[in-house]
């Protein structure tokens, strides 16, 4: 079941700059880069850096460091990501964007992109870290966060959704299904699959 | 239905511009709209002089809701292969002439969040129809026009009409002060560059552009090619044997068509791809801007539309 040969399931490579662009924006779903999601020879000190690092201590503003990396930390995902509108509102052609997370982080970075009017040529993104899921109840329109079964309780309706590999990029979400639409109650075991 | 044929116009009305510009409007002569143009599109339209049958691609000036009657101006150039001249000499009002369906290799892309147009001379013909488009869906836009000095006058009037509080600019002091570099550095993320003109003024464009990031999927140039003329030449078809001799002021594809050989064919510019033949002798001389610079360098292919032999002869598998 976990191949379920849906070709819109995205497909990732490790990151690598783009020359053709003018300044490069990295954003990382993390406190630091992980070194799976970059391609060889990857030069750290080309971009411009923003991390999540999910604490509340006072952070500075932006540290650049010895080796002259322009790191600025971010408290947590939803803090970057209004930081990233502004920051794109004001930016002129030539910028390339390029994401390092999680699924869900990745595609939200692509809408907020997407909704500046960037395009595919000028965005990368690197799958890293957790699997888990974000689904979208298809019945009731909620989202679950964190998915890392083949079936899960929607916390919207309460459905037995089964987790398709459809991926929409519209909803950054994988669609779930009622499982048991036919016979209630009839709901397979929940595999682990997205951990 | 859509009518695919070729629609008889009349000419309604010939103004002159310019002493080298003419504006032409066409109306239908059997009464009806014309088919609904999109915003940069162009028409192919078929000129018939002295035995010989010229077909010229010409971009819609007027706005893209015009369905009584569509207008083009034609600059009529010295070297012309005689379709600029015979519009300007031989065409009166009154007279019919026929027209293709519009077509449009120049479109605006729906997703931009600006338009950037920067033209050249006669190359804001396709930008006459972008503008109106662009106000009525209250696109953001800026628009750069380069010309000589005494023919600024004539495209202030002709975008006069859609001026008042747009980014519209003249340049009529020549390409050194225009700051093509800055105006595209400055600009906000998700513009889309448009351009039209003289091939040196594109590819300043497009060099600059690609220097400054900018993707290519945000840089759109429209081309109507090069098909000046040149030497003459014999292209010989080697499926049938034909033998066809190329004037100089004539094209290949023009050549064919005379002949009563259907060779497929859409802008007649060089840039759709549609007249590809396959050249199995024989060295071309490239004037399109479809064919990759790889496939250009393999001589494997030509684009009959605009391209000459630059051999004598060129056999072609067709
Ligand atoms: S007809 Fe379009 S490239 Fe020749």
């Amino acid at each position: 079941m976990s191949d379920q040969g849906i070709k819109s399931r995205p497909k990732y490579a490790p990151l690598e700059l783009d020359p053709a662009g003018r300044h490069h924006l990295l954003l990382v779903e993390g406190p630091a880069l992980p070194a799976e999601a970059l391609a060889e020879g990857f030069e750290p000190t080309a971009f411009e850096t923003w991390t999540v690092v999910n604490r509340s201590a006072l952070l500075p503003v932006s540290v650049v460091d010895t080796q002259g990396e322009s790191v600025r930390p971010f408290r947590a995902n939803g803090h970057l990501f209004s930081a990233l509108e502004e920051r794109l509102a004001r930016e002129t052609m030539g910028l390339r964007l390029y994401a390092i997370g999680s699924e869900p982080f990745l595609w939200d970075v692509f809408r907020i992109a997407d909704k500046a009017g960037m395009s595919r040529q000028e965005i990368r993104l690197a799958h890293a870290g957790s699997k888990a899921r974000r689904v979208f109840c298809v019945h009731c329109r909620t989202y679950g966060e964190g998915v890392t079964t083949s079936i899960f309780t929607c916390g919207g309706c309460g459905a037995n959704l089964f987790v398709r590999d459809h991926f929409s990029r519209r909803h950054a979400a994988f669609m779930g299904v009622q499982v048991d639409a036919e016979v209630p109650g009839a709901v397979p075991d929940a595999e682990e699959l997205y951990a | 239905m859509i009518a695919s044929g070729p629609i008889p116009v009349r000419i309604h009305e010939i103004e002159q511009l310019s002493p080298t510009l003419k504006r032409f409007a066409f109306a239908p002569l059997h009464g009806g709209p014309l088919p609904t143009p999109s915003a940069g599109a162009h028409v192919l339209v078929t000129l018939r002089h002295e035995g010989r049958v010229m077909k010229n691609a010409y971009s819609l000036v007027s706005p893209p809701e015009s369905r009584a009657r569509y207008e083009i101006i034609v600059r009529h150039v010295a070297q012309s292969r005689g379709g600029s001249r015979f519009l300007h000499q031989s065409v009166a009002r009154g007279d019919v002439i026929e027209i293709g369906v519009p077509g449009n290799l120049f479109p605006l892309a729906a997703k931009a969040r600006k338009h950037l147009l920067i033209a050249g001379g006669i190359g804001i013909t396709p930008l006459l129809s972008y503008v109106p488009a662009l106000k009525a869906r209250g696109a953001r836009f800026e628009l750069h026009q380069l010309c000589t000095a005494d023919e600024a006058p004539v495209f202030e009037k002709l975008l006069a009409p859609h001026a008042a509080g747009e980014d519209i600019f003249i340049h009529g002091n020549g390409r050194a002060a225009f700051d093509l570099a800055g105006i595209l550095a400055r600009q906000p993320l998700g513009t889309h560059v448009y351009t039209c003109g003289p091939r040196a003024l594109m590819d300043a464009v497009i060099t600059s552009a690609v220097a400054l990031g900018w993707p290519s999927g945000k840089i759109h140039r429209e081309s109507f090619g090069d098909a000046s003329g040149g030497l003459p030449f014999k292209a010989v078809l080697a499926k049938s044997g034909i033998e066809i001799q190329v004037a100089d002021n004539q094209t290949l594809l023009e050549a064919l068509e005379a002949q009563g050989i259907a060779a497929p064919c859409l802008c007649r510019g060089g840039a759709c791809g549609e007249c590809k033949l396959d050249v199995l002798d024989g060295e071309v001389e490239h004037r399109d801007d479809f064919l990759s610079a790889e496939e250009k360098a393999s001589q494997k292919f030509m684009m009959p539309c605009v391209s000459r032999a630059r051999t004598a002869q060129v056999v072609l598998d067709f």
